[in-house]
């Protein structure tokens, strides 16, 4: 994973969600609320290296990672991305924490919820009796990454945006864990379907969507995130390709202006856009193009992105077998 | 507004001329001549609902959200004698916010946003003036600003709390509530805020004689036979009730009610009436003006209309601030 | 025309009342003086004028109907009162401002008439502010906006006017200014009520003097009445004299140096016939 893009980029407070805030939002929420305060930045100091071992890779936070010498058995991870992975390494009985948003596997929810992802309780971590501690790699996690290191409790923070992403932070987690070979395989697994996918589409006509995640204001996928990828994947081509934030805010009006062939909504969104007569302004919506997606796959950048492909190509192209 | 006539009439060819700029202006361009067919309702559906639907209603809500936003302000600053006075003093924002936030999380749908933000924003006000009239000299301007400023405490303590654990999705639609922001408006919305801000606007200016004779102290208020603990009370409520309405149709815009007014009084208003009068003028021209840089000047994105109006405003408000010194 | 019938205040959670059991009337073509040391409960007197202050006992009549029957713009209209403070927040042109004093006869509705108009003139005209009419509140001198407040109280076009302490930040050619303006409207039928602390200006110009002393009554009646050393003394607790002015004729005070001493070995001043 490329280091040093992770590093300039300063993550924020809606990142617990896989389509990350871009800069200009957090500057406005900076705007709006004190509270926002508590993101404020924590020292990134030196922090001592325990883990014992071969480097592995640099985390998102700037730490190098080293393989253990043991194999964590006592395993916290405070990210829905990252928990699943653990369980599609084979590895999810070793988990003795999640965060609170963890959900996926359906198995992930009987390992004990340890609170927020973002700025989490320590105490509550460390009385987990954790032998390595997984972060979402924000601004506010920051602290927490200092302070286990302190109390020398081994920490990865991990930052999942693109598929690529998904593809880094898996090796990393598989080389942690000590079981770099499994996790390989959830990679080429993940990669072989999101091939076939994209061999299934290739040659069809490419129509024209929008993946519409807020209604007000509008927040769509852009051109950062995974989704687009799999969008692209799935022989759909996203008009928010060229944004380089993984979920923009956009007007409505300039949604119509890019005029998809398309919209992508959640059961609840696609509802909610068909009564707003505003939205009778954007073509999809006047022609019942809104297609709804299946929130439990897509919209994770886990080792579930190929069915979401899948699911995708299938929405956009009815009747073709990826 | 007698003294100088000419100005006004400037001003409101300003607004009408900001006025039709955001209809003819957007994302999407769209010919003159096509706005004008689509105003009438022909040509292609797409451009008539872009104008119809979208512009148009975000057009008229400015206009009101400026206008009730200046009203208050004015009236809120003559009464309490006090040119740092702003619409949202009494807990309004707070209170509306609390509203609204609580809607978002708890997956309102739309329409029952603004009903929660008006319900909070009442709430906090009457909060407020409990808390007061409990205190021994409730009938102090001070105290009362006290009592608005604890409830706005407490209710920007409530939403940290509330926020503390939200879906990070809804929280980002709460904040941008609270940026502020007409981009939503329907006619629906405007039918009823346009009643807050003309029948509170229409009270307000009615009494506008009583907030210049409170402005020169509640005891020369007495000399001239006005009850000022009273006049002064149906002035606050009235004036938050208009700030609560267009809370609750945009969110928090903040600076305009602060700003407006004193833009007014530079421009030669000086008896309340005036000042009140020419504060929905203007205060109407800034937010139409606002709203038409939050929605063409970072494509494609929108910016919140706060933070258009406070950027325009804080200038304004710091020229304000030396010449009080 | 104004009386006050054994009056008394007491503000919440007071050890003693503010006012107690006062009683003095003033009258029309009369100057009434109000007197008396700081905290002796003048200006809660005026306030229980204003209705800002509820009386534990007495009453306050106008022309013999209880205040409290009246309706607070009916008193408006027949009893200015120019209060101790006034501060305009916001700048003011003074014609406006004169014309706040025909308020309590337009109410928020009615606007300007031509008595409204002619009421306003001739308050203008009495107080000589015209030269003052364009210009706003806030560059006026105090002398001046001293005037432009008496002018709107006239404007009120009341047959009383109750003024708290008005000339204390004025100078000599202002207050004398003042204190003629006040002895012309007595002369034209007025009822003035004046509340100061300027006990030499006030015995020449005032017809009646109230000493008030811990809010009770210490004297009253003609000034050579009032004006009496051991009296004045006592409630002002400063040694002082009182003469007569051998240029004007009226009772002057002249206060003593030296610390003040509370017993009666005091030499009592004399007070001259």
């Amino acid at each position: 994973m490329a280091a040093p893009a992770w590093r300039r980029r300063r993550p924020g407070v809606a990142d617990i969600l896989p389509r990350a805030m871009d800069v200009r939002l957090r500057l406005q929420l900076v705007y709006a609320l004190p509270l926002i305060i508590i993101l404020a930045c924590a020292p990134n100091d030196a922090r001592g290296v325990r883990a014992h071992g071969a480097v592995i890779d640099v985390d998102a936070f700037g730490d190098t990672l080293r393989g253990p010498a043991q194999p964590p058995q006592r395993i916290v991870s405070l990210n829905p991305t990252t928990t699943e992975i653990v369980f599609a390494i084979g590895a999810g009985a070793r988990l003795v924490g999640r965060s609170h948003w963890d959900s996926f596997p359906d198995s992930a929810r009987l390992v004990p919820d340890l609170g927020p992802a973002l700025g989490p309780n320590i105490e509550t971590v460390i009385a987990a009796h954790p032998d390595l501690v997984l972060l979402y790699a924000s601004a506010d996690d920051e602290r927490a990454a200092t302070r286990l290191h302190d109390a020398g409790i081994p920490v990865a923070a991990l930052r999942i945006d693109r598929i690529e992403g998904f593809r880094t932070a898996t090796r990393d987690i598989g080389a942690l864990l000590g079981d770099s070979a499994r996790a390989a395989n959830v990679v080429d697994s993940v990669t072989r379907t999101l091939d076939r996918v994209r061999a299934a589409t290739h040659d069809l006509p490419r129509p024209t969507v929008a993946m519409v995640t807020w209604q007000h204001p509008v927040i769509v996928i852009g051109g950062g995130s995974f989704i687009n990828e799999l969008i692209e994947v799935a022989g759909g081509h996203n008009v928010y390709a060229d944004l380089a934030s993984p979920s923009p805010t956009v007007s409505l009006e300039d949604l119509v202006r890019r005029d998809p062939d398309f919209l992508l909504a959640s059961p609840k969104g696609r509802v909610n856009l068909e009564r707003d007569p505003r939205w009778q302004a954007v073509r999809a919506v006047r022609e019942h193009h809104v297609l709804v997606i299946d929130t439990t796959i897509v919209g994770r950048p886990s080792p579930v992105m190929g069915q979401a492909a899948a699911s995708l190509a299938g929405l956009l192209h009815p009747g073709i077998q990826p | 507004m007698s003294r100088r006539r000419g100005i006004w009439w400037a001003a409101a060819i300003v607004l009408a001329a900001l006025a039709v700029a955001s209809i003819g202006l957007g994302s999407v361009h769209i010919a003159p001549a096509a706005v004008l067919s689509a105003l009438a309702g022909a040509g292609d559906p797409g451009t008539v609902t872009i104008v119809r639907v979208l512009r148009l209603p975000r057009v008229a809500m400015a206009i009101l959200l400026g206008a009730g936003l200046g009203m208050s302000g004015a009236s809120l600053q003559g009464v309490m004698r006090n040119p740092l006075a702003e619409p949202y003093l009494l807990g309004v924002s707070g209170g509306a916010a609390v509203g609204a936030v609580i809607a978002v999380l708890v997956g309102a749908p739309a329409v029952l946003v603004p009903i929660a933000a008006f319900i909070g924003a009442v709430l906090a006000v009457a909060v407020a003036f409990f808390v007061a009239h409990a205190t021994p000299g409730g009938g102090d301007v001070r105290v009362l600003l006290m009592a608005g400023v604890i409830v706005g405490a407490f209710a920007n303590a409530a939403i940290m709390l509330l926020l503390a654990n939200a879906d990070p999705a809804a929280m980002r639609g709460a904040l941008w509530w609270m940026m502020g922001s007409v981009a939503a408006a329907t006619w629906a919305q405007n039918g009823w805020l346009a009643f807050y801000v003309l029948a509170g606007g229409a009270l307000l200016v009615a009494w506008a004689r009583e907030i210049d004779i409170l402005t020169l102290g509640e005891d020369a208020a007495a000399s001239l036979g006005l009850d000022a603990d009273r006049a002064s009370r149906r002035v606050y409520l009235m004036a938050s009730l208009v700030a609560a309405a267009t809370v609750a149709a945009a969110g928090l815009v903040g600076f305009v009610g602060l700003v407006v007014p004193h833009i007014a009084r530079r421009m030669g208003a000086s008896a309340s009436r005036a000042v009140i009068l020419g504060s929905a003028l203007i205060g109407a021209a800034l937010v139409v003006g606002s709203d038409l840089i939050a929605r063409t000047a970072l494509p494609p994105a929108e910016l919140p209309l706060g933070a258009v109006t406070a950027v325009i405003g804080v200038p304004f408000f710091l020229i304000q601030l030396r010449r009080l010194r | 025309m104004i009386a006050f019938q054994g009056v008394s205040v007491r503000y919440a959670d007071a050890p003693r009342d503010a006012a107690h059991d006062v009683t003095f009337t003033t009258e029309r073509g009369r100057m009434t003086a109000l007197v008396g040391p700081n905290g002796s409960g003048k200006s809660t007197l005026v306030r229980a004028l204003l209705g800002r202050q509820k009386l534990t006992a007495g009453r306050i009549t106008i022309d013999g109907a209880p205040l409290a029957s009246l309706a607070r713009a009916q008193v408006a209209r027949r009893i200015a009162v120019v209060t101790q403070r006034e501060e305009l927040s916001f700048p003011t042109p003074v014609s406006d401002y004169v014309a706040l004093g025909r308020f309590p006869h337009r109410g928020a509705w009615r606007s300007a008439g031509a008595e409204d108009r002619a009421a306003v003139a001739r308050a203008v005209e009495l107080s000589g502010i015209g030269p003052l009419l364009e210009r706003s509140v806030d560059t006026l001198s105090g002398g001046e906006w001293q005037r432009a407040r008496i002018a709107r109280a006239l404007a009120q076009g009341g047959e009383a006017m109750v003024l708290d302490e008005p000339t204390t930040y004025l100078d000599i050619a202002h207050e004398m200014e003042a204190f003629e303006l006040l002895s012309r409207l007595v002369r034209e039928g007025m009822a003035v009520l004046l509340v100061s602390h300027q006990l030499n200006l006030v015995a020449r110009f005032a017809d009646m003097l109230v000493l008030l002393h811990d809010g009770r009554v210490a004297a009253s009646g003609i000034p050579d009445d009032v004006m009496r050393g051991a009296v004045l003394e006592r409630v002002y607790g400063w040694p002082l004299v009182v003469t007569r002015d051998p240029a004007v004729g009226a009772p002057a005070l002249v206060p003593l140096r030296g610390a003040p001493r509370r017993d009666s070995t005091l030499n009592p001043s004399s007070h001259i016939p």
